[in-house]
């Protein structure tokens, strides 16, 4: 039986480990690396504002990753085209996460996908719910509306050949108050391919509740305090206790 | 240190950083490398890959390596390791994107998962099983419920049933290690599996 993910997320910003709240940095935790043989999947993103920074400190980081963690590694953030998707590829990345490019310019997902295989595009989406309650797609880190659904750019995404979906709540980043499941049921429900769900997870019943109500494929954390070997075998047992099938290693 | 050399099959698909990761890990000297010279240096060879039948089949026969590769291991019966699509490659043929035909050391065709639950998704992507049928040297110290990282849309049907050593089910059974003599395939990925990936492929090179 194939097991639910419980994915960690690490934002890097000119290469330093760091953490976010509501899209902006939060200084207050540093470099925290841990090879945690519980982990089942790793995400690392650039979050680096353009024109702050060097991005070869991220692709340093996309190869210290790749060498010495034997998980599956998707990397991005700040990917712009065909070069910028293979570099990471090269450096040892198994997936690569895109997002403003490819709601910019949707064939970028076929192309990467004709290329090197749907099982290594990964759209990434954040998304807000607005005032009369649907929800909207923000481009640029989470700074621009973009007018699309999110269960309708999922769709759209799957249909030109993405792999997987990442969806993001932007009110949720850093909150620890729980994922946005009516937002994470929305997109799960509207493609066949697996939802990676982030942003809001505080405790254990966050994981359970992202697999249950939000019906995702992999529950994605990027909170500091989850970090350790112990916390992720904590969770997976909480989650085991559920009822949720995890790999408890 | 382990003993020996191995050398990684270089054709231009794949996460070749990893695998390279993971044989240094095990304690390994390795190549990673396309050259009829290094290739016959080697005790052991891994086949990686990620991609599509076709590109896989096409990039062996440009660089040379379908004519190398079947003397080095059909003739002078070196053990290669093929994983993922490398370990389809090793098939007769597959139906991916039309006909093609691959190296043809396992007899046997590479076909479309299809799960009859339709709430499977696929590709199948994630930790999955892998049910030990057959004793095998890949199997030593591995824990029968040891889960595997899984990532694909075909697998390798044989035509004999004893080439399947290792089984996942995914709404269906499907071959996820397969072996004849000095060849051993896995469709999981050993060296994205952690501590019992690793040890599955230390297994292949301390043992095969």
């Amino acid at each position: 039986m194939l097991r639910k993910r419980l994915v960690t997320v690490l934002t890097f910003n000119d290469g330093v480990l760091f953490r976010t709240k509501e899209f902006q940095p939060d200084y207050r935790y540093t470099l925290n690396f841990v090879d945690a043989w519980a982990v089942d999947e790793i995400v690392v993103l650039d979050v680096t504002r353009p024109g702050t920074g060097d991005r070869e400190n991220f692709y340093g980081v996309v190869e210290l990753f790749s060498e010495r963690c034997f998980v599956p590694l998707s990397a991005g953030g700040g990917v712009r085209n065909i070069e910028d998707f293979r570099r990471l590829l090269n450096l040892g990345a198994d997936k690569v996460v895109i997002n403003t490019a490819a709601l910019e310019r949707p064939e970028f997902i076929s192309e990467a996908a004709a290329l090197y295989g749907a099982q290594c595009v990964v759209v990434s989406m954040d998304a807000k719910k607005k005032e009369r309650g649907d929800y909207e797609v923000y481009s640029h880190f989470g700074a621009r509306p973009t007018g699309q659904s999110p269960a309708g750019w999922a769709k759209r995404a799957e249909e030109l050949g993405a792999g997987e979906i990442f969806v993001t709540a932007i009110d949720r980043d850093g909150s620890l108050e729980g994922y946005d499941n009516e937002l994470n049921r929305l997109v799960s429900e509207a493609v066949k391919i697996p939802v990676l769900v982030c942003g809001g997870a505080g405790n254990w019943q966050h994981f359970v509740d992202g697999f249950v109500q939000g019906k995702a494929a992999a529950v994605c954390t990027a909170c500091i305090y989850h970090f350790t070997d112990t916390s992720i075998r904590s969770a997976k047992k909480y989650l085991a206790t559920a009822g949720i099938p995890v790999r408890t290693a | 240190m382990g003993t020996g050399t191995v050398a990684i099959v270089d054709y231009g698909l794949g996460n070749l950083r990893s695998v390279a990761g993971a044989v240094k890990r095990a304690g390994f000297a390795l190549r990673i490398t396309c050259r009829t010279e290094e290739l016959e240096k080697a005790d052991k060879l891994i086949l990686p890959g990620v991609g599509a039948f076709g590109d896989g089949m096409k990039n062996l026969r440009e660089r040379g390596l379908v004519e190398t590769l079947t003397e080095l291991v059909i003739r002078r019966k070196k053990p290669i390791l093929g994983i993922c699509l490398g370990c389809q490659l090793l098939a007769r043929e597959s139906e991916e994107f039309g006909r093609h035909a691959g190296l043809g050391w396992l007899a046997g065709a590479v076909v479309r998962l299809r799960p009859a639950d339709p709430a499977l998704r696929v590709p199948h992507v994630g930790w999955d099983d892998l049910v030990q049928k057959r004793e095998s040297i890949l199997f030593r110290g591995i824990a029968p419920d040891a889960l595997f990282y899984y990532v694909h849309s075909y697998y390798v049907q044989p035509d004999d049933p004893s080439l399947v050593y290792g089984e996942c089910d995914y709404g269906m059974k499907f071959p996820a290690v397969l072996q004849r003599d000095n060849i051993y395939a896995t469709q999981f990925h050993p060296e994205k599996s952690q501590r019992q990936g690793l040890d599955l492929l230390k297994n292949f090179l301390d043992n095969a």
